[in-house]
């Protein structure tokens, strides 16, 4: 059964993009000239409604967020999470808890702002600039709840960094297409001037190019730190949601593409506006699906656990122990060979699944071959411990040098998966 | 399109770890280690910063009696905790981290203090 929180998470992601995208493409991108705005007041109004909406979804599904995660970080029932203070806990004591509350900080002021904002007349611009920063933070601020913050060094100003420029490029684009959709619909019926829906297109279209830009680099570095080789990309769940993510992006960029360079410049002539106006609102909702289902795989990868159990660093095994990760697309081994230098040693192996989750496996076999002697190879028989780790003790290893572990697995469907890789046995100390 | 296939072919052919969530990176004492003497305190470090308010450690002896002082000094990306005065024998830590970007992850080991 899917986390309930991949659902929240994608309502609160699409209610943000929107609500802040509607912000954006007020202030930016829709005509203020006198007779623009008289001919855009109607669409001004839907504008308002989308905006509200989505604003009040935005907070409703952010409640929802916070409630789960607090469930989630403290193990309460959500019925207790009250009572218990947790809530208060999470917001006060927690990067997550401070985040949602500035969000929602800047929701409220949002609010505040939007009755003048969406009126025809011009708002002041200081109104106008307030609005936008407050989109901003709203938008910006999700990158809390994921997974760009909690490093150190270079990694935990760059990820951020990011991460925020990623979401606000993806507000301003992503947030903002539905509603040039809408504009176009009104220009197609008349309901606004055409000189209106060139200009909006026109902007939106400089707008979109900054955007994907920004979007294409950010996306780069966070690719970079939450992926970083081929291996986590094809081997893993989340790589590879990620390249379908990839994938819908280019492709929304390819439909942007054609609409730069072949449909908007048919809208400066007044024969072909109408039909490129409608040609433009299709392949604007074509992106906007496109849209959406990025948005599910941005919810869905922010709940998976690259490693939800015990994640094991060569750093934390003794210093005179020998260590090697193996990895394959089917399972992954952590061997730890205790003592690492020639005598007799005892050797613990951890088995995962690809996503590191712990293997299901019914049994196991471990093999030691000396080095330049595969056929004096040693099997037998591991045995599992409570926590899961498998044993074998008494392992006789005469000589220094580069031995070779195999990894025999014998899955629970019966499936054998068979993983081998050198180590490192030191002389006697 | 040639700096475009570099970055890409940078992207592609780098190794850097995948880490979103708290990994136990160093343990003092040594996850599986013997200690000759009593340690005072266990302290992990992990590969995220920790929220202090959702992150513990707990060490009990071989009959499942806790042997820690009960409170877990969170600090960055490591926690640690006292230790009662600790006899021979073989201990087992209980860790929960809370990573910053909302992630539990949790996992046990065992090390032994005296030389057998």
């Amino acid at each position: 059964m899917t986390d309930p929180l991949v659902y929240v998470r994608a309502i609160h992601f699409a209610a943000t993009l929107l609500a802040a995208g509607a912000v954006y493409f007020v202030v930016l991108v829709l005509p203020r000239t006198e007779a623009e705005t008289i001919s855009t007041t109607r669409l001004r109004k839907w504008l308002a409604v989308i905006a509200w909406c989505s604003l009040a979804v935005c907070v409703v599904s952010g409640a929802f967020w916070l409630a789960l995660n607090a469930r989630s970080m403290s193990g309460q029932p959500l019925v207790e999470l009250l009572p218990q203070g947790v809530i208060g806990t999470v917001l006060w004591q927690t990067e997550f808890g401070n985040a949602w509350l500035i969000r929602f900080a800047a929701a409220v002021l949002f609010a505040a702002a939007m009755p003048v904002l969406f009126t025809p007349k011009k708002p002041p611009l200081w109104i106008e600039t307030a609005t936008v920063i407050l989109a901003t933070v709203l938008t910006g601020g999700l990158a809390w709840a994921g997974h760009a913050i909690g490093a150190s060094g270079v990694e935990s100003v760059a990820h951020p960094t990011a991460d925020v420029l990623h979401l606000i490029a993806a507000a301003a684009w992503l947030g903002a297409l539905p509603l040039l959709g809408l504009l176009l619909g009104f220009a197609a019926r008349g309901d606004v001037s055409l000189a209106a829906a060139r200009i909006a297109t026109i902007r939106f279209s400089m707008l979109g190019t900054a955007s994907v830009a920004t979007l294409l680099v950010s996306g780069i570095v966070n690719t970079w730190y939450l992926a970083g080789s081929v291996a986590a990309l094809t081997d893993t769940s989340y790589g590879r949601l990620l390249l379908i993510k990839i994938a819908l992006f280019l492709g929304m960029v390819a439909v942007a593409a054609v609409n730069r360079l072949y449909v908007t410049p048919r809208l400066l002539y007044d024969d072909s506006a109408p039909t490129a106006a409608l040609t433009l609102r299709r392949n604007a909702l074509v992106e906007t699906f496109g849209g959406v289902a990025i948005l599910l795989i941005i919810a869905k990868l922010g709940t998976m656990t690259p490693a939800n159990h015990l994640g094991l660093h060569a750093g934390a095994v003794p210093a005179d122990a020998a260590f090697v990760h193996i990895h394959s697309g089917e399972g992954m081994a952590d061997v730890t060979i205790n003592p690492g230098h020639t005598g007799v040693a005892r050797a613990s192996v951890r088995l995962w699944d690809e996503d590191f989750n712990p293997l299901n496996a019914k049994a196991m076999t471990f093999g030691v071959a000396p080095p330049d002697a595969p056929a004096k190879a040693t099997n037998r028989p591991a045995a599992q411990d409570a926590d899961g780790a498998w044993h074998i003790d008494n392992i006789e290893l005469p000589q220094q040098g580069n031995w070779t572990v195999t990894v025999d697995i014998t899955l629970g469907s019966g499936k054998h998966v068979l993983l081998d890789a050198p180590i490192v046995i030191d002389p006697a100390q | 399109m040639r700096t475009l296939f570099a970055v890409l072919s940078f992207l592609l052919a780098a190794s850097v770890a995948a880490e979103a969530h708290a990994m136990l990176d160093h343990a003092t004492p040594l996850v599986g280690s013997t200690v000759p003497t009593a340690p005072h305190e266990v302290a992990l470090t992990f590969t995220q910063n920790l929220e202090a308010a959702f992150s513990t450690i707990e060490v009990t002896d071989g009959g499942g009696s806790r042997v820690d002082q009960g409170k877990t000094q969170v600090s960055g990306n490591s926690m640690r905790i006292g230790l009662k005065a600790l006899t021979p024998g073989t201990y087992k830590v209980h860790w929960h981290a809370l990573s910053v970007d909302t992630h539990s992850t949790q996992g046990t080991f065992s090390f032994q203090v005296g030389g057998h």
